[in-house]
């Protein structure tokens, strides 16, 4: 009897919860299906983006010419005439092979990527589309760094705003202001702040205090490029990170932290014990959109970098718009969605939120 | 004992508004370069080392401009820009929180089979990057021949309502069991409990999310660049900024950029501001915690 | 009860938006683009519409607007409307392949890049079966080439632009030196004036500065140095990858020494603007730019206003001054329902009035010869005539030898130059790298 009646309320509570689901479904089903089918079939073939050109099907061609790696050895370079090995006159080097000459080019070539020696041997790393994994990896240390920096930070932002203060209200606003910048702007406003002289606010700072003399090319030299792009991002994205876990936080019952006090329970101890428990749950979902965004970060890059270096995105769009490519513009799209998807999980699994428990 | 304890506790006090300090002028100093900025001519920009306030070139002199000001107040697509831009954001804003919130209830709240695919599924819609969708998205918007404003709407849903619901599905979570099972003992139904009990627990949730949400909104371009693109009285502030020109071809108005920026802003504090009331206010009568 | 009024205040909200929105329909307000009394009136049902695309600068935007009208007074039954599109050539571009995938007959006119009629031919008619063979010789023979695809006119040349030098003349007067004619005695000059000025007392001033960023400028200002030395323009008009050559290899190493020297370190991130910032304030003693400069040089609040002059760029050991061609083209759209009507339009446009109104009252180049001997344009502009052989002798991206690819063969050519520029290659390796990259985007034959 009473099981009976338990399943049929469960009945009831399975079918409100489809009908609950219904309106969300219908919009993400209307407008997402198709735009997303398409990338997917699209990545397989050799579609040319607005061109009457024949499409054709071309299975994993796309995704080869973007992922191939291979690795060669370097054989040391002999002196025909004394049969020695050549050194470089003026660092004591042994001179190598070249690259270009060793690394295949059929059926499709390969280019250098990296030099690196290994137990006393030179080899050459090569890769069919250089500039897309220099693009996977800028992409990926952009995204681990800033995102890192931007819990930390968040964490404290959301901490110190949650406890009481005076200012707390102006802190709060104060605090949101970067993310309320419109993006495209504030790539803009950071351009000229990082411009290569001291009309740039950084350079003419750093001059002032007599730290350089005012000419470092933040954003043309490579030791600065990821950096600057990191300060921007975390800057931008902060108060995003920080809100989300400033809900969470709010959500932390007081009584908690007064039980724990009257057991005597310092602030680290309460930290540890609950304040991180049971803001996981907003962790992992703030930690999981704040790296989907700089997985697909864009106009960051795009403005401030152009060509030079390549996210993932830009160079996805590099391919789409510039070289009307979308064959393999969406086979990128594909790589990104499946780079992310693995993020996803990983910050499922190891902050331990289950996504399909109840209570 | 004491008085090292209070030596400590001010160290301490001190130590907290020196990282607030910090936190202030890293978050807020930029932004206080985007007014410098946005009160500067041309030459002024130009001018070497860069100074804090503006200042007359030749003289030194403190002499800000609110020509930008003027230029901005006078486009008419700007003005234009942010009406769309509020309207689309509202809207964009209100329909992810309602559909977000209902199937976030389902998700957090309700036990049913598909429940895990289901979440990865809604946040799979979310995963491509923008380019990349698109073409596709432009074919379908074209397919239904919607209004500009109506498609940037729906268009904005991809990346608004994944993040809705899975926000708030972590939040719904969070709500106590007892809460639910007690509504259903006196009798409600799982639509009741949602309606009554649940959502003005979360209400803090919903305006957080909601905020961030709708700035999400407001500060999207290329949808906005291709969707309006036909249609010029739909554009919205990103699409009437990234419009803005110099005098002549490749002139970059660099001061009225900065200028419209800190305009744009400015509503958006104000929004804030009145809903982090409604945040606390929430969190005060919103009593049942725990 | 509080939560409640809450929660319906939000749901009136949605009502309300989603009503206003709905409302909004695109219809209701014409394009609010221009002047009020120059808004055309809402066209009646047998009113033929032509819809042209084009820039949305201040100025520009006004002329283009000035001819619809004039084109509409003299044709009734025709509404010609001007849609202002994004001023940054990648979004505009972007734009326009949206319309081309979607095969759109919204817009009938497209005003083009130089560089994109060879990419974008097969969206466009050929403007010699509407009648522009009476007009065609009027016009710049290398950009009617340029625009010349297997014999088919794909577009009108409409204003044009060439890389120039700007120089300081108070500073080569205080130096006593002459307008440099090669690219050695430039470096020569901008280094005495560089550390004279410096000396002085002003850290921040530079010899030279120009577009060294890893994007189409960069294209524009290697193709310059190494035209200029003899050494081809990357890929030949018949189709031959000729870029490792010598003459390249030797220019773009000279060029590499300059950055950190007269130029400064960031000059490899720096675009048009940038260089004009640095140069407008009295920061450098020569830039590489465009014609606009210009007349932003003589306004009142610049540092430069009065000081300086411009010249044809200098020339490699090797060759004679090359300048790369730039401007823009009118082009019309395949998918355009009145495309006879359309081409017309696009004439008009691109006729002996219209440019020469343009270039009188916004100083955009001409590309009809006749007008550089204009008196009028020649009083309003003095600056043109000197232009004239600049443009004569420019050199054209080799974009439509390469199309459809061109703009995979530039960010190749850019992107190794690049690296050049900042010193992680020598140029014959990059450019022994660069010929193979060509090969495998074009297909064509090594020189």
């Amino acid at each position: 009897m009473k099981k009976h009646r338990k399943s049929n309320f469960a009945k009831r509570e399975e079918r409100t919860a489809y009908k609950l689901l219904v309106p969300a479904l219908i919009i993400l089903l209307l407008i997402a299906i198709y735009p997303l089918g398409q990338v997917f079939y699209t990545s397989f073939t050799d579609r040319q983006f607005a061109s009457g050109q024949e499409t054709e099907f071309v299975g994993f061609d796309n995704y080869r010419r973007l992922l191939s790696v291979t690795v060669q050895q370097l054989e040391p370079l002999v002196d025909e005439e004394t049969n020695q090995i050549v050194i470089d006159d003026e660092t004591g080097n042994t001179v190598y092979e070249r690259p270009i000459d060793v690394l295949p080019r059929d059926p499709i070539r390969y280019r250098e990527y990296r030099q690196f020696s290994l137990m006393g041997n030179q080899y050459v790393l090569g890769a069919t589309d250089v500039d897309f994994i220099d693009a996977i990896k800028n992409t990926v240390v952009f995204t681990v760094t800033s995102v890192f920096l931007e819990l930390v930070l968040g964490l404290g932002v959301a901490l110190v705003v949650n406890s009481n203060f005076k200012g707390k209200g102006a802190t709060r606003t104060a605090m949101l202001i970067p993310w309320a910048v419109i993006t495209v702007v504030s790539a803009r406003m950071w351009e000229w702040m990082l411009a290569p002289n001291r009309t740039g606010m950084f350079n003419m700072l750093l001059d002032r205090f007599g730290l350089t003399d005012g000419s470092i090319a933040f954003l043309a030299s490579s030791s600065f490029q990821l950096p600057a792009m990191i300060a921007v991002d975390v800057w931008k994205t902060t108060p995003f990170m920080a809100l989300l876990l400033l809900a969470g936080l709010q959500t932390i019952p007081d009584e908690l932290y007064e039980a724990a006090a009257i057991d005597g329970a310092g602030p680290v101890k309460q930290f540890f014990s609950i304040t991180f428990p049971l803001l996981k749950p907003a962790m992992a979902v703030a930690l999981i959109f704040r790296t989907l965004d700089a997985l697909r970060v864009f106009d960051v890059f795009q403005v401030l970098l152009g060509q030079s270096e390549y996210s993932m995105a830009t160079y996805n769009y590099f391919q789409l718009i510039g070289n009307r490519n979308m064959g393999l513009a969406s086979a990128i799209g594909v790589i990104i969605f499946i780079i992310i998807f693995g993020f996803a999980i990983i910050y499922i699994k190891s902050l331990g939120v289950e996504m399909d428990e109840t209570s | 004992m004491k008085p090292h304890k209070t030596f400590r506790q001010r160290l301490l006090k001190l130590g907290f508004y020196f990282v607030l300090m910090i936190i202030f002028v890293y978050l807020l100093f930029p932004f206080y370069w985007a007014i410098n900025s946005s009160l500067k001519t041309e030459a002024q920009l130009q001018m070497t080392p860069a100074t804090m306030v503006p200042r007359n070139p030749a003289t030194g002199e403190l002499a800000p401009t609110l020509q930008n000001y003027r230029v901005v107040f006078d486009n008419q697509q700007f003005v234009r820009g942010v009406m769309n831009s509020t309207i689309i954001a509202f809207s964009t804003t209100a329909l992810a929180l309602v559909a977000g919130s209902f199937a976030a209830f389902a998700l957090g709240k309700l036990r049913f089979r598909g429940k895990k695919p289901t979440l990865y599924l809604i946040l799979a819609m979310t995963m491509f990057p923008q380019v990349t969708v698109l073409a596709g998205l432009y074919a379908v918007i074209r397919a239904l021949s919607l209004p500009a404003l109506i498609s940037l709407i729906l268009s904005y849903m991809i990346f608004t309502l994944p993040f809705t619901t899975w926000v708030l599905t972590s939040f719904f979570r969070g709500l106590p069991m007892a809460l639910l099972e007690s509504a259903q003992v006196d009798g409600a139904t799982p639509f009741q409990t949602f309606y009554k009990i649940m959502l003005p627990l979360t209400a803090p949730a919903m305006v957080t999310t909601g905020l961030l949400a709708f700035i999400a909104a407001w500060n999207e371009y290329l949808f906005a660049l291709t969707f309006t693109s036909i249609e010029p009285s739909a554009r919205t502030v990103p699409v009437a900024i990234a419009y803005f020109t110099g005098a002549v071809a490749r002139q970059e108005p660099f001061g009225e950029i900065m200028a419209a920026a800190v305009l744009v802003t400015v509503p958006i504090v104000l929004l804030v501001l009145f809903f982090q009331r409604r945040i606390v206010a929430g969190l005060t009568a919103g009593a049942v915690k725990g | 009860m509080k939560k409640r009024t809450w929660l319906s205040m939000l749901l009136v909200l949605v009502l309300m938006f989603s009503l206003l929105a709905g409302c909004g329909s695109p219809a209701e307000e014409p394009a609010e683009t221009g002047e009020p009394s120059e808004e055309p009136a809402e066209p009646s049902e047998e009113d033929v519409v032509i819809t042209v695309a084009a820039g949305a600068v201040g100025q520009e935007l006004e002329l283009t607007q000035m001819a619809a009208q004039m084109y509409m007074d003299d044709n009734p039954g025709v509404v010609v409307e001007v849609l202002d599109t994004p001023d940054l050539a990648q979004d505009r571009l972007g734009l326009y392949l949206q319309f081309f995938e979607a095969q759109s007959s919204e817009v009938d006119v497209y005003q083009i890049d130089v560089i994109w009629p060879g990419d974008l031919e097969e969206h466009f008619v050929d403007l010699y079966e509407y009648g522009a063979e009476a007009v065609v010789g009027e016009h710049f023979p290398a950009i009617v080439e340029n625009n010349t695809v297997d014999g088919r006119l794909v577009a009108i040349p409409w204003f044009t632009d060439a890389g120039l030098l700007y120089y300081r003349t108070d500073l080569l007067e205080k130096y006593d030196l002459d307008p440099p004619e090669t690219w050695e005695e430039l470096a020569q000059q901008a280094q005495v004036i560089q550390q004279g000025e410096r000396d002085e007392g002003n850290q921040d001033f530079v010899g030279f500065v120009w577009q060294g960023d890893a994007y189409e400028g960069l294209t524009c200002n290697a193709l310059e140095w190494i035209a200029s030395n003899e050494g081809g323009t990357i890929i030949s008009p018949e189709g031959i990858i000729t870029i490792n050559n010598e003459n390249a290899v030797e220019m773009i190493d000279m060029a590499a020494t300059w950055v950190g020297t007269i130029s400064p370190e960031g000059v490899t991130g720096m675009a048009e603007e940038d260089a004009r910032a640095i140069w407008q304030g009295g920061n450098a003693a020569f830039m590489r730019n465009w014609p606009y400069a210009y007349s932003l040089g003589q306004e009142d609040d610049s540092a430069v206003k009065d000081r300086f002059d411009v010249s044809p760029l200098p020339a490699g050991a090797n060759g004679e001054p090359a300048a790369t061609l730039g401007g823009w083209q009118l082009a019309v759209s395949r998918y355009s329902e009145n495309p006879e009507i359309a081409a017309d339009v696009a004439l008009f446009m691109a006729s002996y009035d219209m440019q020469k109104m343009r270039a009188v009252d916004g100083s955009l180049n001409p590309t009809i010869m006749d007008l550089y001997e204009d008196d009028d344009v020649l009083e309003a502009a003095p600056f043109f005539g000197s232009l004239y052989d600049v443009f004569t002798n420019a050199v054209a991206r080799p974009s439509t030898a390469s199309a459809p690819n061109y703009n995979a063969v530039s960010t190749a050519f850019f992107r190794a130059v690049h690296d050049v520029l900042n010193g992680n290659l020598d140029a014959a390796t990059a450019f022994e790298e660069l010929e193979l990259d060509l090969q495998d985007i074009t297909g064509f034959d090594i020189e």
